[in-house]
């Protein structure tokens, strides 16, 4: 414990450093700026923002990284409360309350509120990171790569399965990420694999590449034309955002309730935020006296939702700094960006470099302060991003990701890529599969590959090590329950609806 | 094809996954795919390649057959949340020609033009997709976003593409 408050004030020492810190406020400030803009999620705010970090030291890299993140998700509540249009799929259900509220005119009130239960959270999940971590990476030391490799698996399979839609579709996006990771030259025996003959390829996919194919350009494709989003007219001033006392009392506890159950999910490998602000709006609804005002314009209906993402992410980086296993496609965006920087994730991230774990929790806290001060006074501002039409956007965007993706490796080739790999996401969001996957797929796939043929060889051959390792074997029997859950659910929805096209 | 007419969205899919996995089955059996003990590079791509097939006909298997003619396409994507506004028909030749053109405007003139005329031609022609900007609005956008990518990506950034010429 003592030790933890040591390192955090090193931590701090490192994140208040003046170029840490200008590139950290640089990233908020321009994840939030993009973040409000309509139809910019944080996935494709940072795969757009990936090249910048480059050209500057790790440290700053994953300072700004952090602070686009949180500041797109900041400026993307925006965009959902005022406009009912949720750029990132975990504010969906802040829309259903959040909405309602700007149409009787409380948009700015909803606002106040989603910041201050995003603070409150925010700030829960960075204590608990604080004292979680150390725990968990000593405990992690002893991890061979048979347990690495099953942790890993539970990962995977419970991001596949717990998202949206079909788990067969989660499983499938997550293999075709483990192969999109396959491509290139074996790290092991040196034959190039899945390249298709391209020398261009022998280097395998560039992250960029594949996330502003896969999260701006599909995007795009499927968008084009068929928005039916209007420029929002809603009008609020700074003083709108405070909320009234009663407001408050009335957010407080669905405000705590929240951060609890954002904060106990993000512990758990592979789920994602949006099931969590789910879960944390249901909760409220039911726990609440009146659930007939949910869905037309309860505070306690974006509290709560807000405040679990909140606390979720923080929670999530937990994982995916002392595990190298990321919770969600953001995490392992952040994830790919650290290994390009050639830090490689793992329990020994923290003891081999201290800058960036305790650097990285300080500036959490730096910059949700920062977002406070700064939302407040540049509301009128963001309001006005959001009258930015969509048919501005897109093209500017399109541009700014075949910049983006040359700069990566100076390579035109791969610029071409995007276009066809933005073509085959597009294909695969009309058929109902989810994206987001794929990217978690990409990045864990390397590492997985390499665990497993390490733990191989160290068994001599032997698939019984899985058994045999005590941790090994509990991930492989939580998998394996985790499998067998969804199966019975699947097949017991399968015969509760009836055939689509039958009615 | 009268068999296809009665395909959805799912079995379209779930054909896709068992091509691909198919695909890549092909192709990981060409390098070596040694032992357990010593596996070669050919064994993961193998085994996902056949986890994927495996996916796609278990999708297909768990997908009832529509009834009467309900014709594929005419069914909405079921997009997740961040998708829930879209409406209208999911083909948009126009749009994706122009979005999938600008890119491929920025490869072409990038090779053989320089940042100036790659960076123009990628706004104008992707502007172009959208039904609602005239040639005028699209040249304004992207006399705007070239003067600014300059700015940014050559003299801020320093990438390496030449201003002009290739």
């Amino acid at each position: 414990m003592h030790e933890s408050l040591v390192n955090l004030m090193y931590g701090f020492g490192v994140a208040l450093q003046p170029d840490n810190l200008m590139w950290s406020v640089f990233g908020v400030l321009v994840g939030n700026l993009i973040g409000v803009l309509p139809g910019m999620g944080p996935l494709s705010t940072i795969s757009m923002l990936l090249p910048l970090t480059y050209v500057i030291p790790p440290v700053p890299a994953i300072l700004m990284l952090a602070g686009i993140f949180y500041g797109s998700q900041y400026g993307g509540a925006i965009g959902a409360i005022l406009l009912n249009l949720p750029s990132h799929p975990p504010h969906a259900v802040t829309c259903l309350d959040g909405y309602p509220l700007t149409r009787q005119g409380k948009g700015g009130t909803a606002l106040g509120i989603t910041m201050m239960a995003s603070f409150f959270a925010a700030s829960v999940g960075i204590v608990v990171m604080i004292f979680l971590s150390q725990p968990l990476v000593d405990l992690a030391q002893h991890f061979g790569a048979a347990d690495i490799c099953a942790i890993m698996l539970l990962g995977l399979l419970s991001g596949a399965t717990m998202s949206r839609g079909s788990p067969i579709k989660g499983v499938a996006m997550t293999v075709l990420g483990l192969l999109c990771g396959v491509v290139g030259t074996d790290a092991i025996s040196g034959t190039p694999r899945l390249t298709f003959g391209l020398a261009e390829l022998r280097d395998g996919l560039e992250l960029g590449c594949l996330t502003m194919g896969l999260f701006g350009i599909a995007d795009f494709l499927v968008s084009v034309n068929r928005t039916t989003v209007e420029p929002s007219h809603a009008r609020v001033r700074m003083r709108d955002m405070r909320p009234s006392g009663a407001e408050i009392r009335r957010a407080f506890w669905p405000m705590i309730r929240g951060t609890t159950v954002g904060t106990l999910f993000g512990a758990l490998p592979g789920t994602g935020p949006t099931i969590t602000t789910f879960i944390a709006y249901a909760l409220e609804r039911k726990w609440s006296k009146t659930p007939e005002r949910f869905g037309r314009g309860a505070l306690e209906g974006v509290a709560a939702p807000e405040a679990s993402s909140h606390s979720k992410t923080q929670v999530d980086f937990i994982p995916t700094m002392s595990l190298g296993i990321p919770g969600d496609a953001v995490m392992a965006l952040i994830l790919g960006a650290l290994i390009i920087k050639g830090v490689q994730p793992g329990p020994q991230l923290i003891s081999e470099h201290p800058d960036i774990f305790w650097g990285l929790v300080a500036s959490f806290w730096i910059g949700n302060v920062l977002l406070v001060i700064l939302n407040v006074p540049l509301i009128g501002m963001w309001v006005r991003m959001l009258q930015v039409p969509y048919r501005f956007l897109f093209p500017a965007a399109v541009f700014f990701i075949a910049v983006g993706v040359y700069s990566a490796r100076n390579s035109l080739f791969d610029v071409g890529l995007v276009a066809v790999i933005g073509i085959v996401g597009a294909l695969l969001l009309v058929l109902d599969f989810p994206l987001s996957q794929v990217l978690l797929g990409f990045v864990l796939g390397p590492m997985l590959e390499e665990n497993f043929r390490r733990a191989m060889l160290l068994s001599r051959g032997e698939l019984g090590v899985f058994l045999e390792r005590p941790v090994a074997a509990a991930f492989i029997a939580a998998s394996a329950l985790l499998v067998l859950v969804q199966g019975v659910a699947f097949v017991r929805r399968r015969r509760a609806v009836t055939p689509r096209g039958a009615g | 094809m009268a068999v296809f007419s009665r395909w959805t969205k799912d079995h379209w899919g779930g054909a896709l996954l068992v091509a691909v996995g198919a695909a890549v089955i092909v192709a990981a059996l060409g390098y070596r795919a040694g032992t357990l003990r010593q596996m070669g590079s050919g064994f993961f791509p193998l085994v996902l390649g056949v986890l994927l097939a495996l996916a796609g006909v278990a999708q297909f298997v768990a997908t009832p057959f529509a009834r009467g003619n309900a014709a594929a396409a005419d069914e909405p994507p079921a997009l997740g949340a961040e998708h829930a506004h879209l409406a209208g028909p999911v083909v948009q030749w126009r749009g994706w020609s122009c979005i999938v053109g600008g890119v491929a405007a920025f490869v072409v003139l990038g090779a053989h033009g320089g940042l100036v005329p790659a960076s123009f031609a990628s706004v104008f022609v992707a502007a172009l997709g959208d039904r609602r900007n005239s040639v005028r609005d699209a040249a304004l956008l992207a006399a705007v976003m070239t003067a600014f990518g300059v700015a940014v990506f050559h003299y801020g950034l320093r990438v390496l593409l030449p201003l002009w010429g290739g």
